[in-house]
């Protein structure tokens, strides 16, 4: 069946609530307007008002009631509007939900998702990757995906995964992205990434929708006989550090690709983890493509210049298979 | 019962959250018109308290002080509707134990055996064990840092808690989190409260509701202090609450102090009572230095609750006769409220109550009594002190909840699905990215 990416995600959640009444949605304006992005278009329908709870704005509440509602055996799928507003229920998630098994051995079976990135000239406060606020936080897992294969195979382990996971669902793909995905059950399991592409020269690992502008640069590059290997990430916490190291291995060179900010954005961390694994295979520096350290600009030609773009790609690799 | 009317706006002149009138001008006298609604809000309390607290400078020193009248006799126990006696002294021994189990803690961290602070919950006693009295087993509680008796209540032991403090490898957090800091899923139904203030209110409230998707209506309770009832979540859980008629219980705990400012600094209104208008529920005074009282309301609230009624918000008036924690000698609170509250030692006219006024306990059945919770709690102390630290190694792991080590299942029973004919929307266009 052909999907979009949105699509998918609204097929993943459909299901496990069909095969778990103990799944349930929460979040603003999710019921019968079907969500700002209308991934739960429907659910109400379906599923009832006691299952799809439109909630006051109020995110503090929606990721605690969640939580609330897990520590009885629920699973509750949290919509977030635009995960820019994730910074209002900060302290639910960092210190409430994140630290619970840790502290007092409760599990925390939940989902807080919803859309995240720019490239849609939303502005400063619904363009923002929120990613490494969560996985700098030791309990949660932190899920990117790029396709709408992954995107509903990650959504459903998300729901059946026993920790919570903070899901974001890159908003420019919504829509942009359509592929052919099983009508039957699947799931993609978290903590692993994928290769997006096999290539020999070097290797370029990334997440979310920065993989498609790596593949897209990857065609660009082949026209000159420079072969990319693309890694996607797919989770970004639990890190897949085989899959890092493995290219690295491979091909020796490596470019760390992502849509978030420089400073302490997830490069920082898979470039420790390269030197950790896999110094001794580097035959080249490691290279990190990413947005500028600023807020998301507004303005389309600014927005352009502040995310990282194919063009980068193809001038940064072809420095660094000369190198 | 007393019902006391409120008409806003109120002619008569206001009197304080705890006796406080200097604040809110009053507004011009006259009746309700049909434009003005009113509003009520239940009053248990036998006494008015009239004072408040203001910073003066005196010379060099800004230092607060009280002013009002601290002269008013000590009310009784109300009696109370619901309790028998046998549940009187049950209540009235989770209180000695809430209380001897803190002062054996103090002589601890004096011999150095407590790592980190210890906080006291003198004075409030009753509150914390009165009320989580009024919970059945399967219902939940989340308690604050001084309800160390709501955790005793919900059968944690004094060793539990003592551990807690020492860091011990067998309390309940295995040395991971400190003093009221632990909770339990699978038995006794309590939630661990974390360090900021208010996160619990929305998480009750997220309790009740997966009860309520199992078919159940459960009464669930957890505490606000006046000083924490200005977080912003406080706000949000409860309204939350409300919107969605969950059996929230929330006790405010206005025991005057948050940390060193008082109550008239944290808040306009007269009673915090009052905040319930606001989210469209009822709201309650207490004295909390009455257990009677402190039951009754939560046992209507609970009531309510399980009734599908929605929350409750109780303000229980007291104060907190500690400093914040072990640490603060206090030294910004003016004796004389300390005095006036003394007087009130929600213990000791507990005792009085039973003794004298009730006759339920003879002097002989009230020394035993005392006696029994004095040979738990050394046998407890003495457990907690002799048991391990934990293994370095131990901080290791727990992080995450992995394969089988724990079954995520519904607590009150499979969710019936009532479910609509309609099948997933695909109505979108797609725009390919290439």
């Amino acid at each position: 069946m052909q999907l979009t990416y949105l699509e998918a995600i609204r097929q993943g959640i459909w299901e496990e609530m069909e095969r778990d009444p103990t799944v349930f949605c929460l979040g603003e304006d999710i019921g019968i307007y079907g969500g700002a992005f209308k991934v739960t278009d429907g659910f109400i329908d379906r599923f009832g008002p006691e299952r799809v709870i439109d909630t006051p704005i109020a995110e503090s509440a929606i990721v605690g009631a969640a939580f609330g509602a897990s520590l009885t055996g629920m699973r509750p799928v949290a919509e977030f509007q635009f995960m820019d507003f994730i910074g209002c229920a900060f302290n639910q998630i960092v210190n409430m939900v994140a630290k619970a098994h840790y502290r007092w051995g409760a599990p925390a079976p939940l989902v807080i998702r919803g859309p995240s990135g720019g490239n849609v000239h939303g502005g400063p406060f619904h363009s923002q990757n929120p990613e490494m606020w969560f996985v700098h936080a030791p309990g949660l897992k932190v899920v990117c995906p790029a396709s709408a294969y992954d995107a509903k195979g990650l959504i459903k382990a998300a729901i059946r995964d026993n920790n919570p996971v903070i899901f974001f669902e890159h908003k420019y793909l919504y829509r942009r992205i359509k592929e052919e995905v099983p009508a039957e059950d699947y799931i993609v399991p978290l903590g692993k990434a994928r290769l997006a592409r096999e290539g020999r020269d070097l290797s370029i690992i990334t997440y979310a929708a920065m993989v498609h502008v790596a593949l897209e640069a990857a065609e660009i590059l082949a026209k000159e006989g420079i072969d990319l290997e693309v890694v996607d990430l797919r989770t970004v916490s639990p890190l897949d550090r085989e899959a890092i190291a493995q290219t690295v291995r491979k091909t020796s060179k490596v470019i760390l690709l992502h849509e978030d900010v420089r400073t302490g954005g997830l490069a920082g961390e898979i470039s420790a983890i390269i030197n950790e694994e896999a110094f001794d295979s580097l035959d080249g520096p490691i290279v990190r493509i990413t947005a500028q350290d600023s807020p998301v600009p507004f303005s389309p030609p600014q927005e352009e210049y502040f995310l990282p773009k194919a063009s980068d790609v193809v001038r940064e690799a072809r420095k660094l298979k000369a190198y | 019962m007393a019902k006391k009317k409120r008409t806003l706006p109120k002619a008569a002149v206001r009197t304080g959250s705890n006796g406080r009138g200097h604040r809110a001008p009053a507004p011009p006298a006259g009746k309700a018109t049909a434009a003005q609604r009113t509003y009520t809000i239940l009053d248990y309390r036998l006494e008015n308290p009239n004072f408040n607290l203001r910073q003066v400078r005196t010379g060099d020193e800004v230092r607060y002080e009280v002013q009002g009248d601290l002269s008013a006799p000590v009310p009784p126990i109300r009696e109370s509707k619901y309790l028998s006696k046998q549940q009187c002294i049950e209540i009235y021994r989770w209180m000695l134990l809430n209380r001897k189990m803190e002062t054996a803690l103090e002589n601890l961290y004096k011999q150095g055996k407590v790592i980190g602070g210890v906080y006291f919950g003198l004075g409030q006693e009753a509150c914390s064990c009165a009320s989580a009295y009024a919970l059945k087993p399967d219902e939940w509680l989340g308690p604050m840092i001084r309800n160390q008796g709501s955790l005793l209540v919900r059968g944690f032991s004094a060793r539990d808690i003592m551990m807690q403090y020492m860091a011990k490898a067998g309390s309940p957090t295995k040395g991971r989190d400190a003093s009221s800091h632990f909770g339990d899923i699978e038995r006794r139904n309590v939630v661990a409260p974390i360090s900021t203030l208010g996160d619990l209110i929305p998480v009750l409230a997220g309790v009740a509701l997966g009860a309520r998707l199992q078919g159940r209506n459960i009464a669930v309770m957890t505490y606000i202090g006046d000083g924490g009832q200005s977080t912003g979540v406080t706000y949000e859980g409860l309204n939350f609450a409300a919107v969605q008629d969950l059996g929230l219980v929330l006790f405010v705990e206005n025991n005057l102090w948050g940390y060193s400012t008082p109550a008239d600094m944290q808040f306009r209104v007269k009673d915090l009572a009052e905040r319930a208008i606001a989210y469209g529920i009822p709201g309650v005074i207490v004295d909390g230095t009455d257990a009677c009282q402190v039951y009754d309301a939560a046992h209507e609230a609970c009531e309510r609750a399980r009734r599908g009624e929605g929350p409750t918000l109780i303000e229980a008036k007291m104060m907190r006769m500690k400093g914040h924690a072990i640490h603060d000698a206090a030294e910004y609170v003016p004796k004389p409220l300390f005095e006036y509250w003394r007087k009130r030692d929600c213990i000791a006219r507990f005792e009085t109550f039973l003794v004298n006024v009730k006759k339920w306990l003879s002097r002989e059945e009230n020394l035993k009594l005392i006696e029994d919770v004095d040979r738990e709690l050394e046998a407890d102390r003495d457990f907690a002190v002799a048991s391990p630290m934990p293994e370095p190694e131990s901080a290791a792991g727990g992080v995450y909840c992995e394969a089988g080590c724990h079954e995520i299942k519904p607590k009150y029973g499979m969710p019936k699905a009532k479910m609509g004919t309609a099948g997933p929307k695909r109505t979108e266009a797609a725009v390919h990215l290439k």
